[in-house]
Parts: C-alpha cells; sequence; structure tokens
C-alpha cells in the first residue's frame, strides 16, 4: 500500500510537469500575446504604448524556453508569478477565489449525491416499475437541459412573474453566511442537477450489475429484508464504480462551472481564469491552471486509495 | 444514424444463442422503444439540417441571415410563426438554421474525436513500452487540466468558426476518451489469435487495424452514441460563453445569450425556444446513445435482473414468500 502510493506520487511529477508544458506552449500560440491586446484597448481610446518597453517589463522579451524555465523556476519555490495588469499576485489571487470555487464546487457535488444516490438505489430496487421509468426519464430530461439555458430562465421568468430575483452579489461566508448561502445554493443546485441525472442512472445499472450475483440471491433466499439487502448487499458492491464518477464529478465541478460563475457573477477561479485569458494574462491562467490540476490529481489519487478502503479485494499495482 | 442497416455485432463473450441476424432497427424497436424514440428525434434534426434552406420560411441569401430591422423584437404572427428576434431575423428560420450549425458540429465532433481516441487508445495498448507509458502521461496531463477551460484556450488559439471549433472539442476529448479505448484494446491484444498472427508476420499495425480495431467495435460504436449528447451540450455552452461559431452564424447557444438575454425583459421567449431546441436533440441523443449502450455493450448483456429471477419467483410462490420480480423484457 504505502508503496503504492510512493509510486503513484512519483508519478505525479512527470504529469504536473506536462500540464506545465501543455498550458505554457497553449498560452504563447494563442495570436496576439498580452502587451498586443493591451495595445488594442488602449488604441482604442487614442493611447500608444512602447510594446518592446512593455515586453521588456514584463519579461515578454525573452525566448519563451527561457521564460519558460524562468516561470518553472519560480513555481518550485512556491511563487506563481505576478499578474501582468493588476497589482495582485497569483498566489493571492488562489487565496482568494479558490475558496469561492471551492465552495460552489463542494455545495453541489453534496446536491449531487444527495438526489442521486436514495434515486438511484429506489429505481434498482424497483426495476421497471412505472416510478423507475418516471425518475429514469426525467432525469435524462435533466441531463438534455443545457444548464445554462435553465440558469437564464431562472434569471428571467421569476423576475417577470413574481418580481423575485436571484442574489448576484458575492459576500463572504464569514462575513454573512446566509446570505452568502442564499447566492450559492440555486447555482449549485442546477449545476447539481445535469450531473445527478448522469450518476443517478451509473448507480442504477451499477447496483443492478451487482443485484445479479449470487450472494444476493442469496441474501434473498435467507429472507434478509429488502432494505437490508439493497443497502449492506447491493449498494456497498455497487460503490467501487460510484466512487469512480464522484471522483470524476469532482474534477468536473472545480474546473467546470466557469458557466455558472458567469451567469450568477460569482467571483471564482473560472471566471477570473477566463477573463485572464481574454487579456492575456499569462501567469494567472498558469498558475490557477496548474493548481486545480494538481487538485484534480490528489483527487483521482485519493479515489483509487478509496477502492482499496472500500473494497479489500482490490489489488492496485 | 449510420448503423440503423448494419447488422449489430454479435456479443463476444458468452455462448451466443443466434448470432444476431435481426437489423439493429429491429432489434432497437423491439427492446428499446425509447431508444428508437431517441433515433427518430435524431433522424428529424438532421433532416431539418439538411433540408433547412427549403423549410426555413426565410432561407439564407448568400450564406447571410435575412433580417429587416424595422421588424425587430416582433411576437409570433402570420408571416413570423415564433416572431423575430432583436435583428428582425424570423426566430424558426434562425432555429432550422441552428439545427444544421449543431447537427455539422455534432457529427464531426463525435467523429473526430472517436477517431482520435481508437487511433492513440489501440496503438498506446498495442505498441507498448515506452511508447504507451508516454503516452499515457500525455493522457493524464491533458485529464487533469479542466476541460472548459482547455476548450477556452484552443478557441482563443483558433479564432471563432465551425472548424475551429470541432478540432477544439475533439482532439481534447479524444485524448481523454482514449483511455476507455485503451483497455478495451488490452484486454483484446493478448487473445490468442492476436498473438499468434504475429507468427505469421503480421506488424503491429496489421494487428492494431486488423484484429483488435474490429474487436472492440462495439465498445467504439457505443462510445461514439453515448457521446453525441453531450457534444452538442458543450458545442452550446461554448457559444453561450462566446467562444463558438462566428456571430452571423445561427446557433442556438448563441441565440440564448445574444437574443434572448440581451432582450430578457422584451421577449423571454428568444431564450426559451433554443433551449427547448438543444434540450430535445440531446435527450434525443442520450436515448439513442444509452439504448445502443445496453444492446451493444457485452457486460451488460443480458438484461438485468435474469438470473434465475423467474425461477425465484415460482420457488418464492411456492413457499408462499413476497418477492419482487418483473419481465426484464421492457427494460429503456
Amino acid at each position: 500500500m504505502g508503496k503504492y502510493i510512493v509510486k503513484r506520487i512519483l508519478l505525479l511529477i512527470p504529469t504536473i510537469l506536462l500540464v506545465c508544458v501543455i498550458v505554457f506552449a497553449l498560452m504563447r500560440l494563442i495570436p496576439m500575446d498580452a502587451v498586443a491586446v493591451l495595445q488594442n484597448k488602449l488604441s482604442a481610446s487614442g493611447n500608444y504604448v512602447d510594446e518592446d518597453y512593455v515586453r521588456a517589463l514584463l519579461g515578454l522579451d525573452k525566448p519563451a524556453i527561457q521564460q519558460f524555465f524562468i516561470w518553472i523556476a519560480d513555481v518550485l519555490r512556491g511563487d506563481l508569478g505576478d499578474s501582468f495588469f493588476d497589482h495582485t499576485t497569483v498566489n493571492q489571487i488562489l487565496a482568494s477565489k479558490l475558496p469561492v470555487t471551492l465552495e460552489l464546487g463542494i455545495l453541489s457535488l453534496i446536491f449531487t449525491n444527495l438526489i442521486s444516490i436514495p434515486l438511484g438505489l429506489f429505481c434498482a430496487a424497483h426495476q421497471d416499475s412505472i416510478s423507475d421509468y418516471t425518475i429514469r426519464v426525467i432525469s435524462t430530461i435533466l441531463i438534455a437541459m443545457p444548464v445554462f439555458w435553465i440558469a437564464t430562465l431562472v434569471l428571467i421568468y421569476p423576475n417577470l412573474w413574481w418580481g423575485w430575483a436571484p442574489t448576484v452579489t458575492y459576500t463572504p461566508i464569514w462575513e454573512a453566511p446566509i446570505e452568502n448561502l442564499k447566492m450559492f445554493i440555486l447555482p449549485a443546485l442546477l449545476s447539481a442537477m445535469g450531473q445527478a441525472g448522469i450518476q443517478m442512472r451509473t448507480i442504477r445499472t451499477m447496483t443492478l450489475e451487482v443485484m445479479r450475483q449470487d450472494y444476493i440471491r442469496t441474501a434473498w433466499a435467507k429472507g434478509v429484508p429488502e432494505r437490508r439487502v439493497m443497502t449492506h448487499y447491493a449498494f456497498r458492491n455497487a460503490l467501487i464504480p460510484i466512487i469512480t464518477m464522484i471522483g470524476g464529478s469532482v474534477s468536473m465541478m472545480i474546473g467546470g462551472n466557469v458557466v455558472m460563475e458567469n451567469i450568477f457573477n460569482i467571483p471564482g477561479l473560472g471566471s477570473a481564469m477566463v477573463s485572464a485569458l481574454n487579456s492575456r494574462d499569462y501567469p494567472i491562467v498558469q498558475g490557477c491552471v496548474l493548481v486545480l490540476a494538481l487538485f484534480v490529481m490528489v483527487i483521482n489519487l485519493i479515489v483509487d486509495i478509496a477502492y482499496k478502503w472500500i473494497d479489500p479485494r482490490v489489488q492496485l499495482d | 444514424m449510420k448503423k440503423k442497416n448494419g447488422p449489430a455485432p454479435a456479443p463476444k463473450p458468452g455462448p451466443a444463442k443466434n448470432p444476431d441476424k435481426v437489423p439493429f432497427i429491429v432489434e432497437l424497436a423491439k427492446k428499446k422503444p425509447l431508444g428508437l424514440l431517441g433515433l427518430i428525434i435524431l433522424i428529424g434534426f438532421l433532416l431539418v439540417a439538411i433540408f433547412a434552406d427549403q423549410l426555413a420560411p426565410y432561407p439564407m441569401l448568400n450564406g447571410v441571415m435575412q433580417s429587416s430591422i424595422i421588424d425587430k423584437l416582433q411576437g409570433p404572427s402570420a408571416a413570423h410563426l415564433l416572431g423575430t428576434d432583436n435583428l428582425g431575423r424570423d426566430v424558426l428560420s434562425y432555429l432550422i438554421y441552428g439545427a444544421r450549425t449543431s447537427a455539422v458540429l455534432g457529427i464531426c465532433c463525435t467523429l473526430l474525436s472517436v477517431t482520435i481516441s481508437v487511433l492513440i487508445g489501440t496503438l498506446s495498448a498495442t505498441i507498448g513500452g515506452w511508447f504507451d507509458l508516454i503516452v499515457q502521461r500525455i493522457v493524464d496531463a491533458v485529464q487533469c487540466i479542466p476541460a472548459t477551460l482547455i476548450l477556452l484556450i484552443l478557441m482563443s488559439m483558433l479564432g471563432n468558426g465551425i472548424p475551429q471549433m470541432i478540432f477544439a472539442m475533439s482532439v481534447p476529448g479524444g485524448i481523454t476518451g482514449s483511455r476507455m479505448m485503451r483497455s478495451a484494446a488490452i484486454s483484446v491484444k493478448d487473445s490468442g489469435y492476436v498473438k499468434n498472427s504475429g507468427l505469421l508476420g503480421a506488424g503491429t499495425m496489421w494487428k492494431t487495424f486488423k484484429h483488435v480495431v474490429p474487436n472492440i467495435l462495439p465498445i467504439i460504436i457505443t462510445n461514439a452514441a453515448s457521446s453525441l449528447g453531450g457534444v452538442i451540450l458543450q458545442e452550446s455552452s461554448l457559444n453561450f460563453l462566446g467562444f463558438g461559431v462566428d456571430p452571423g452564424t445561427p446557433s442556438w447557444g448563441y441565440m440564448i445569450t445574444n437574443q434572448g438575454k440581451a432582450n430578457m425583459y422584451l421577449m423571454p421567449s428568444l431564450a426559451v425556444y433554443p433551449g427547448v431546441c438543444i434540450a430535445l436533440m440531446v435527450f434525443g441523443a442520450t436515448m439513442f446513445g444509452d439504448a445502443v449502450r445496453d444492446l451493444l455493450d457485452p457486460r451488460l448483456k443480458g438484461g438485468v435482473g435474469t438470473y434465475n429471477g423467474k425461477k425465484l419467483k415460482k420457488i418464492a410462490q411456492k413457499m408462499s414468500i413476497k418477492y419482487h420480480y418483473t419481465e426484464p423484457e421492457t427494460q429503456a
């Protein structure tokens, strides 16, 4: 076990290096670099910058390879760099925005599991009944509806009908927890819906697959109550693929909520990265992607270790 | 949609009862009525996309939607069945052309990304060794980067437009999807016929494309069918964020932000119609994809609950124990 964890952590190193290379290269491949975008913006108001001077100031005049190694050396010292255009460092941005993104992610993860696990088990227990059909059709509809569309409708119609609008001003959770939750619950619930639909169906399929096994038949035959068969025999054994799924949705929810942050005006990492991408603020994008990727990798590792913990039969190689 | 006339590939493991001679469409209709409904919805949208020029009341002229700014933001009328948008374009025609955009993107992205994942996955499995190790680290790295962000970076690299979207959506999707192909290929490549074909002088390429790929074909088709819905959703959310098609190209996702959200108090219906279209198309794709998976995926074959269920029920009846068992044939 210990050996396995060490091996996995060692494997993280080349992967994270590759993430650095990919993000760095992609950012430099975007046509119009940071200075050109700045020039473009300024020229609209009749201003002008000395491009070469600004490039030298930002360190963009050096060859890309050299820039890369300077960045990596900084990262290894724990300094993710400074923003090109704002007086902040990437570390500060991460410190202020990562909690917001994580809060949204964790809330929607909680909603996803609260919805999907009971419904999935219910559908598996009542396979092919009318309620099973109804729940599955509704879940497919939930998957099919684009989440940004529902969010847009939620912004429009309650306001037209009842004059109610969702909260779109952010207050930190330690200052006004109620206000904060009021803002987060709606986007979290909305982004949980589609994911819950997908997850519910997986839970149903996996539980049904487990229910074909001999030990379930034995449990039935010896008269174990239905509820106990579901929770203690079927669900526990169906947990492995479910855990894989939850691991996948964690990484999706950390990085994938750009749309929700955009619609509900949430100052999270996603919107910060998009605006940094638009102004070509390379250090912000690179730093944020690096941290998020690291997060995802650690979660994947935890998921793999959780297998062993849940199911001692699993052999880690 | 191409698959409808092809015979369903027989399941590999287990004793095949009678190698499916039934055309796929018949099997689909019999076993998965909801899957058939999905297929019908998809074909419907495809027909709308193909015959957009004939169907649209105000067809495109030289690739541009007709607009008359005087008639902007009108409600439904005989001239404009669903009204007009903020530029005076007929909403119904816009939606019809939007189907074309979605269909082109959906089909091209699915084909390209599946091709990429099959190439990477199977070659990585059959070549193995250092190649496999390096390729898998790259796949790892791409998987760790938030998917939305990598899409947005690629789109700002390539600029707006349909070909750019196809590239930006298929390449990362294909790379991350290659994992499944690799594990499927690994389970095939060690079978006797693949190994022994090496004795007959088969090279890696021959083994890969003559033996491994045909044998994981059910998984490939399943993967393609079930990823179609996701591709359409992804495309519309890219358009929603403004990183999608050119502003002149009709697109449902683009319509939700730029016509719908921008005029949400004047004409909220502009945000409703395109969303309904997206949802309907994705619903069809998901239903169809699920049905294809259930029919082709050998792991799930045989229906769930068939395991001695009938026998158990009889025994239970004899012993007058309450036992829930329903026929597995009618699962959708």
